[in-house]
Formats: structure tokens, C-alpha cells, sequence
């Protein structure tokens, strides 16, 4: 009976090490520790809190300065398109023509003409470090101030050009060789909520709650095109599939957002109506200010794209009719797109990303080789036993 | 008269201020031949308000209404407003007549008992494409004999 015991150890013990080894550590929950950890961990309690309370006033200040920029800046009435203000340094006036041209191309593209609600565009150039006794002022930070009671007609952008667009528009850098192309991505990107607000209004309480509680993440491109380029999106900054890092940065989303990765319709619609059924207060002044890593925080990829993606795909007065509802979220999406909203997003999502496989699923180069070896291991014991003599 | 009247309030129109958007004018040029279509004695003077609403939003102003005069309040919005909401309230604030029924052209009579200060509230029930614009109009009709 030893024997036999002794036998079975043998054969199940390769096993248990062998899928150890090989099974991906798919169906557990992250770790906490991701390989794209852009700052120390260990700072000191009193360093933490003076970052912490660094953001907070840059924060405010962000808003603050908008809030001032919104009652100063007059607005442009022979240009449609934003009205452009810089700040950090005085531009000769043919720099300024040159963003302005490519702003009002970058308009036309939308399909924008005279609107609603009007966008100013305030691009922060590069500016040196701040004195010792204040922190920088938010340089590297999109942040908006949406249309309120106040000025139910102005949408403010806070553009930080950083020091590579702060050269383009300086012209200290060739155009010719940094391309127009990727500067009107980049200023069509900056518009963010501001265009659609331009587009379609002032959202409906129940649609501007929802985009409120989730800060934005599905209303922040309004282009055809990807963010940052012909089709690049949020979902290319999570790297290749078969990097080690892939699974990691995949658990880190919520559940919902992995699940609708997967081409669940039901994950879908929970990604997408997050923050719906929550009925909170729109603050006045609204500033959303958007996180430096967006793309991770967002709970459907590439979430950046859906709202546009949707209105292109429903039309403009089905787009509107579902923009300015008074209906709860899911209703009046369900009603423009014609189709529950899960399955639609569930279609949506495939075009961008084969849907993953989910659970405790071997490689099957570890499958085989762990079968291989098991019946190795069985066709060891059976010979063995088939010699047995029994005395 | 009636003809003259309108092709006056045309003429008197203002030009397209700088800086107007499409929609103001649109309320501006509606609001004026509202007026003139409804007719005025002109004593006391037409009283105009205007603004812009979103969905389920209000507004209110106080005016005074002189006793005896027999008043219009007309209430005129822009292209993407479907629905417009006319109340007029008495001095203390309850409601005394309410319109809602025209849609994008609410209409209310009224003829004041006594002079006093009488709110007006509109609510801006259905609109296309956020914010609608609006304007009011409160028009003297004439003074009944007392």
C-alpha cells in the first residue's frame, strides 16, 4: 500500500509543479504592483503629504485660473471656431495665425461650424520652475471648465502645450519636420468635453451626472480618427498581448471593463453605465480635470472614442435626442442605438480588440507537454507493474 | 393696421448686433413681430426680457402692471425649443395663470386689478440642442375705463 502511495506522489507531484510553472496567473486578482510605476513608493509620510497638498493647490489654482480666463477673455466674434489665448509667453502675431489656422481646420473636420456653446482654448506654454515658496502651476494636466448657470455658453480648455508642442508653436522647431498633422491631433485631442458641449449642447441632467461621476472617460474625443493618431487609442497604450505586463495592466481595470475585453455583453453595459445610477449634483463651477494617465483609469477601452463613436453611429438627431434626455442613461442610450446597450458596445469593443480569453485557461504548449509527461509517467508505472511478480 | 404695424416693428428691428449669435437675433426678430402682431397702445412701454435655458430650467423677473390695463405676455424661443412654459404670479408669488399648452409660443391675457409688482417665470420644458434661447414680451393692450 506504501508503495502504491509512494507511486501516485511520483506521478501527481510533476504534475502540480508542472502547472505551477506553466498556468498564467489568469483569474486572480492583481497584485497591487504594476512594472509601469513611474515614481518612487517609498517617499517619506511628510513628503507624501506635501505632494498631496502640492495637487490639491494646483488644482484649485487650474480652476481658479479658468474661472478668471472665462470673465476676461473676449471672445473671437469673427472666428466660429475656438477662440485661442496663450499663456507663459507673448507670440509673434504669425504664430498665432498659424494654431489659429490649424484650429479652424481642425473645426471644419468636426463638422462644427457657428454653435451653442462656444470653446476657448487656452494653451499653457512651457514656462520655467516656480519659486521655491509655491508649487508649479499645473503644466501637465488638461483640465475643463464646462458651461454652468453662470455662462450657460462658454467652455473652457486648459491645454499644457509641454516643452515639445511649447517649440512647435514657438516655431523653434520645423513644422515641416514635426508635421501639421500630429499638431492639429494634438489640438483636436485638447478639446476634449469642450467639443462635444460644442456639438451637442449642454448635456441632460441624467447624461451630464453619469459623464460627471466617471470624469469624463467616454466623452473626451470627439474625432473619427484615434486620440493620437490614424487608429491609435487607449487600448495600444496596454502593449502587446504577449508581454508579461499585458495580463497585469488587464486585471487592473474594474471587473466590468475585463469582462467586456472579453466580448461579454453584460460586462459592456455595466462598463458603460457606470456612474449612471448615481444622482449627483453637478458643481458649479464643473472643472474636469483629467488624470496624467487617463487611459488607466478609464472603465471601457478605448472608452475615449465611445460617446463620438456612437453619435457618428446613431446620427446627429438621435445623438441629440438621447444627448438632452430626461430618461435614466441606459433608456435613452438603448433608444438611440436601437439595440440593447451591452450587445452594441459588445460589437463596438470587437472592432478594436479580439476578445480575450478569460480564466484558468493553459497555454496549450503547456498542455501538451504536461499531457506528454503524464503519459509518460502512467505508461512508466503500468510497465512497472505489469513485471510485478506477486511471490 | 395691422399690415403697418408689423412692417413698422420690422423696420424698427435692430441690425444684427456684433457678437449676437444666430439664435439671440432669432428670438429678437421673433419677439418684435410678436409684438407687433398682438398690437400695443405703447403706454406704458413694452417690457422685453430674454436669455437662454436649458432643459428644465427656469427663470423669473418682476414687473409692474398697471391697474386697469388689459396686458399680453408673450413668450417666444429659438428653433431647437420644442416646449415653453409662461407663468404669471401674483405680488405674493402664487400662481395666477399659466400657459403651456402653445408649445413655442405661450400667450397669456391679463388685466391688472390693482398696480403692482407681478412675477413672470418661464420654464423651458423641451429643448433640441442645450441652451435655449428666449424672450418675453409684456405688452400694454390698452387701458380699460374704470
Amino acid at each position: 500500500m506504501a508503495f502504491v502511495r509512494r507511486w501516485v506522489f511520483f506521478t501527481l507531484a510533476p504534475c502540480a509543479v508542472l502547472a505551477l510553472a506553466y498556468l498564467p496567473p489568469r483569474g486572480v486578482t492583481s497584485n497591487g504592483k504594476s512594472v509601469f510605476v513611474g515614481q518612487s513608493q517609498h517617499a517619506t509620510r511628510a513628503r507624501q503629504h506635501a505632494q498631496a497638498l502640492a495637487e490639491e493647490w494646483r488644482n484649485a489654482d487650474a480652476a481658479v485660473r479658468l474661472l478668471e480666463d472665462r470673465q476676461r477673455v473676449r471672445r473671437d466674434v469673427t472666428r466660429s471656431s475656438p477662440t485661442i489665448v496663450f499663456r507663459g509667453a507673448t507670440l509673434p502675431p504669425r504664430a498665432v495665425r498659424n494654431v489659429e489656422t490649424v484650429m479652424d481646420s481642425v473645426w471644419r473636420a468636426l463638422g462644427l461650424g457657428e454653435t451653442k456653446v462656444r470653446v476657448t482654448l487656452v494653451i499653457e506654454l512651457q514656462r520655467p520652475t516656480g519659486s521655491a515658496d509655491s508649487p508649479t502651476p499645473l503644466q501637465d494636466r488638461v483640465a475643463y471648465l464646462t458651461p454652468d448657470s453662470t455662462d450657460r455658453t462658454t467652455c473652457m480648455a486648459s491645454l499644457p502645450a509641454g516643452p515639445y508642442w511649447t517649440l512647435v508653436i514657438l516655431g523653434k522647431r520645423d513644422a515641416r519636420h514635426e508635421g501639421f498633422g500630429r499638431f492639429a491631433q494634438w489640438l483636436q485631442a485638447g478639446l476634449g468635453p469642450c467639443a462635444f458641449y460644442a456639438a451637442y449642447g449642454t448635456p441632460g441632467r441624467p447624461v451630464g451626472s453619469w459623464l460627471a461621476a466617471r470624469n469624463w472617460d467616454v466623452g473626451l474625443y470627439l474625432g473619427s480618427h484615434g486620440i493620437a493618431g490614424e487608429r491609435f487609442s487607449s487600448l495600444d497604450l496596454m502593449g502587446n498581448p504577449s508581454s508579461p505586463w499585458y495580463w497585469d495592466r488587464v486585471y487592473a481595470f474594474p471587473a466590468a471593463t475585463v469582462a467586456c475585453l472579453a466580448g461579454r455583453p453584460s460586462g459592456c453595459r455595466a462598463a458603460v453605465l457606470a456612474g449612471a445610477p448615481e444622482e449627483r449634483t453637478i458643481p458649479i463651477p464643473n472643472v474636469v480635470l483629467v488624470e496624467r494617465r487617463w487611459w488607466r483609469v478609464q472603465n471601457l477601452l478605448p472608452g475615449e472614442r465611445y460617446l463620438g463613436d456612437v453619435a457618428r453611429t446613431v446620427g446627429r438627431d438621435r445623438f441629440l435626442s438621447f444627448w438632452t434626455s430626461g430618461q435614466p442613461v441606459d433608456t435613452a442610450l438603448a433608444a438611440a442605438l436601437n439595440r440593447p446597450v451591452g450587445e452594441w458596445t459588445a460589437d463596438w469593443e470587437r472592432g478594436f480588440v479580439r476578445p480575450i480569453r478569460l480564466g484558468p485557461t493553459p497555454p496549450f504548449g503547456a498542455a501538451v507537454i504536461a499531457m506528454a509527461i503524464a503519459v509518460l509517467v502512467l505508461t512508466v508505472v503500468a510497465a512497472t507493474a505489469s513485471r510485478r511478480q506477486v511471490r | 393696421m395691422r399690415a403697418i404695424l408689423v412692417l413698422l416693428a420690422i423696420l424698427a428691428m435692430p441690425s444684427a448686433m456684433p457678437g449676437q449669435q444666430r439664435w439671440e437675433r432669432q428670438v429678437q426678430e421673433r419677439v418684435q413681430r410678436a409684438i407687433a402682431a398682438v398690437g400695443t397702445s405703447s403706454r406704458p412701454a413694452v417690457v422685453t426680457r430674454s436669455g437662454m435655458l436649458n432643459t428644465d430650467e427656469e427663470a423669473s423677473f418682476r414687473t409692474t402692471l398697471v391697474e386697469h390695463v388689459s396686458y399680453a405676455i408673450v413668450a417666444v424661443c429659438d428653433d431647437d425649443c420644442s416646449r415653453l412654459q409662461l407663468t404669471l404670479l401674483s405680488p405674493s408669488g402664487s400662481d395666477i395663470a399659466k400657459e403651456r399648452n402653445s408649445e413655442s409660443l405661450p400667450t397669456l391675457h391679463f388685466t391688472a386689478e390693482t398696480t403692482a409688482n407681478y412675477g413672470i417665470r418661464v420654464v423651458m420644458e423641451g429643448c433640441r440642442w442645450n441652451p435655449c434661447w428666449y424672450a418675453i414680451a409684456v405688452v400694454p393692450l390698452r387701458k380699460l375705463p374704470s
